[in-house]
């Protein structure tokens, strides 16, 4: 098999709590992101999925630099970039772009257009001379489908839909080869979006784009990933091919996240079954110990205090080949008789059988 | 009827001129219903409401005409004070945003406590023993501890819960929940909406429930009114639009979600934006972007045609509404 692009391991980021205010003493920390493990095929999109603060963002934002990390390698085709610095270090750099969620706050509103998408060109001169620079923009403008003429045009002048499309065109400026999406299109609107995606799908068939794709919309992530991960408290939970996810979950996290997705169709609500989760997420400087979604599992037992599960395929699915055996981060892991059809669709009472709720 | 909105116009003055953001709005609840209004943003669902409550922002608001009926009674004829007894006892709303609509330096017990003191003439004292029951029946864990904290200490599902509370306190016959679920994750949306489904059914209570969600109206909505540029285009039960649209804008919401069994392939998308409601295109405001516009479309405002087919009531504005549900 062909070398990864990009290989994460033991990936940490720990933010220091601290009191006093002559003597800063550190009495804790925010473990944001907590060991996380991932790889990305060349060409391929990799979904990240996950509820609020689980450390999405702050995974992102290792990976292009704007944090750095406590711990853990980051590999670019092969080579640890975590520790580089200087030419090195800029030159990793523009092969891995990052697009924002927010397309009202992510653009400066004093800078026209031309300018936020060519400010890249000042740090690296090499990839445009300035005398191109003006046509490179108005070749992104029209890649992601904005009339050339608005280069001259500020930030205000555009609806959201369009600022997502220059921060797009900002990230494409370097020709990367990696593409880090966090939450691009959970701002817009439902007509707004599906064009975005539409967008963001071309143009890594044009560009021979790796993505990265953080979300928390689940029906879009599997429209768009070849492989998802599921976060949970600064952790990836379980992982595997999209049908493998979607159709056949084996970490009750997962099921309990796919289950409360609300679906379009009417007609399944009668027979839909919901695990529904009591509680909140524990604060990530709390982290139960063992498995850390304990406090919410409706299965935890003993071991799940004392012994964190590792992200394997787990034992009883280890000698098989189907869709169940891939990585999964519980000791009980097990698919769900609801599953036997895709979540959320219509399952037939005879088939929901009794696994699939948990407790009240 | 409960509530029925009729022929409502509301519009602001701004600089760039008058947008009309409600243009001839109507729909009705009953006791026990929930009507979805969909629409993406900026369509006037918001507007709207805060008509129906009494709590536009006037000026720059301003209602044109329009009768608000409330179990029969015009609300817009009502002097403020009269109003304000409605709100909060009779019909009560649930915004997106909790935290900015809870005050921050009262403690939850006390602004849940204030509805009783307030509305009822209660004593302080059992005005706090409600709220610590309202608050349990919310399902918010140890509530006789918490009565006494503030909005900022609770998370963002529970404080979502707490202004569920606040709205049923004085049990009202309609509530309007706006975008209720955007702001949280779905294992919360699933619990809030759940809460939200039983209360209703409890007290039989009319549910107006704002929302872009197309999978939330599937879950819960009796039926729907589909907004587009300040006017219902669709108006229909929930069944019967899920499976036949009949105008070419609900066609194109529910296209435009991606569907599992069509992965990968490319995603319909509706062209363009909606319209700048300073300047809404004559005829069908939705012209400029519809597949099947022709040159009527461009003159002719369409009238909201009766595409009634069943014995539930179903309008569409649109002139072409056949071609689109048989098409
Ligand atoms: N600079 C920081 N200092 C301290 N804590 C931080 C910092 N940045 C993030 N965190 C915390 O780290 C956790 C993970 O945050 P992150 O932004 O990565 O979440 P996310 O998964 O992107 O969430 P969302 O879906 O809301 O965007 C949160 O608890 C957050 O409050
Ligand atoms: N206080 C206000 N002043 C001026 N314009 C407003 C005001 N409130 C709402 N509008 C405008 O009315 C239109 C409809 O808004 P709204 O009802 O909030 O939409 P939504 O369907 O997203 O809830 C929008 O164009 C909005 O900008
Ligand atoms: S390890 Fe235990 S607590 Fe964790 S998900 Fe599995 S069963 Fe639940
Ligand atoms: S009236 Fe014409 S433009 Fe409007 S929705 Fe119908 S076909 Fe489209
Ligand atoms: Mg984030
Ligand atoms: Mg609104």
């Amino acid at each position: 098999m062909a070398e990864p692009i990009l290989e994460v391991r033991g990936l940490v980021k720990h933010y220091p709590l601290t009191r006093g205010i002559l003597f800063k003493r550190q009495i804790g920390a925010v473990k944001a992101v907590d060991g996380v493990d991932f790889h990305l095929d060349r060409g391929e999109t990799l979904g990240i999925v996950g509820e609020s603060g689980c450390g999405k963002s702050t995974v992102a934002k290792m990976l292009v630099h704007l944090e750095r990390p406590t711990a853990g390698e980051i590999r670019y085709k092969g080579e640890d970039i975590t520790r580089l610095s200087g030419k090195a270090l800029k030159a990793v750099r523009r092969n891995i772009q990052m697009v924002f969620q927010d397309p009202y706050t992510s653009l400066n509103p004093r800078m026209t257009v031309g300018d936020i998408i060519g400010e890249a060109y000042d740090i690296h001169p090499e990839v445009a001379p300035k005398g191109e620079r003006r046509k490179r923009v108005q070749h992104l403008l029209d890649v992601v489908g904005l009339n050339p003429e608005y280069i001259n045009r500020y930030p205000h002048q555009f609806s959201g839909g369009q600022r997502q499309r220059i921060g797009i065109a900002r990230g494409l400026a370097l020709r990367p080869e990696i593409i880090v999406a966090d939450e691009p299109v959970s701002a817009l609107d439902v007509s707004v979006q599906a064009q975005v995606i539409n967008l963001l799908a071309r143009l890594q068939d044009e560009f021979d784009l790796s993505y990265i794709f953080i979300a928390h919309d689940l029906s879009i992530v599997r429209h768009i990933s070849d492989r998802v991960g599921v976060m949970y408290l600064g952790r990836i939970v379980e992982t595997g091919r999209d049908a493998e996810i979607y159709d056949h979950p084996t970490h009750p996290y997962t099921q309990a996240l796919l289950s409360a997705v609300p679906v379009p169709d009417p007609e399944a609500r009668e027979h839909r079954e919901r695990i529904m989760l009591t509680g909140d997420v524990p604060s990530p400087t709390d982290i139960p110990s063992g498995c850390r979604f304990r406090t919410r599992c409706w299965k935890a037992r003993e071991r799940c205090a004392l012994e964190v599960p590792a992200l394997a395929v787990p034992e009883e699915f280890r000698d098989t080949s189907g869709p169940a055996a891939h990585d999964s981060a519980c000791h009980f892991a097990e698919t769900l008789p609801m599953w036997r059809s895709a979540p959320g669709r219509a399952v037939p009472p005879e088939e929901g059988g009794e696994h699939g709720s948990g407790p009240e | 009827m409960l509530l029925e909105v009729r022929d409502l116009h509301v519009e602001f003055h701004t600089r760039d001129g008058v947008a009309r953001a409600v243009n001839g709005v109507s729909y009705a609840v009953e006791a026990g219903e929930t009507l979805a209004v969909l629409g993406e943003s900026g369509s006037g669902k918001s507007v709207t409401a805060q008509a129906v409550m009494g709590i536009l922002d006037m000026p720059p608001g301003r209602i044109t005409a329009g009768e608000v009926l409330f179990e029969g009674r015009d609300l817009l004829k009502l002097k403020e004070e009269e109003r304000r007894k409605v709100r909060g006892a009779e019909m009560a709303m649930i915004f997106q945003d909790a935290l900015s609509s809870l005050n921050p330096v009262l403690t939850v017990g006390d602004q849940l406590g204030e509805m009783f003191t307030v509305h009822r003439g209660m004593s302080r004292k059992d005005a706090r023993a409600k709220a610590v029951e309202l608050m349990d029946r919310v399902r918010i864990p140890a509530a006789r501890e918490r009565v006494r904290q503030y909005p900022h200490q609770f998370s963002g599902g529970m404080r979502q819960r707490i202004m569920i509370a606040m709205a049923m306190a004085l049990e009202p016959k309609l509530i309007i929940a706006d975008e209720p679920t955007t702001a949280l994750d779905v294992t919360v949306q699933a619990q809030v909406m759940e809460l939200l489904a039983e209360l209703q059914r409890e007290f039989r209570m009319g549910l107006i429930l704002i929302t872009h969600d197309l999978g939330v109206v599937a879950d819960v909505a009796d039926k729907i009114a589909v907004m587009y540029a300040g006017r219902i285009v669709e108006s229909a039960p929930v069944h019967d639009i899920y499976k036949a649209p009949a105008h070419p804008y609900t066609r194109g919401l529910l296209d435009s979600i991606p569907r599992l069994d069509q992965k990968g392939r490319e995603l319909y998308a509706i062209k363009g934006l909606p319209p700048n409601l300073t300047r809404i295109p004559p005829g069908c405001a939705f012209h400029p972007r519809c597949p099947m516009a022709q040159e009527v479309c461009r003159t002719d405002v369409p009238p909201l045609y009766d595409v009634t087919e069943s014995d539930a009531e179903r309008g569409s504005a649109c002139h072409f509404w056949r071609e689109c549900l048989h098409g």
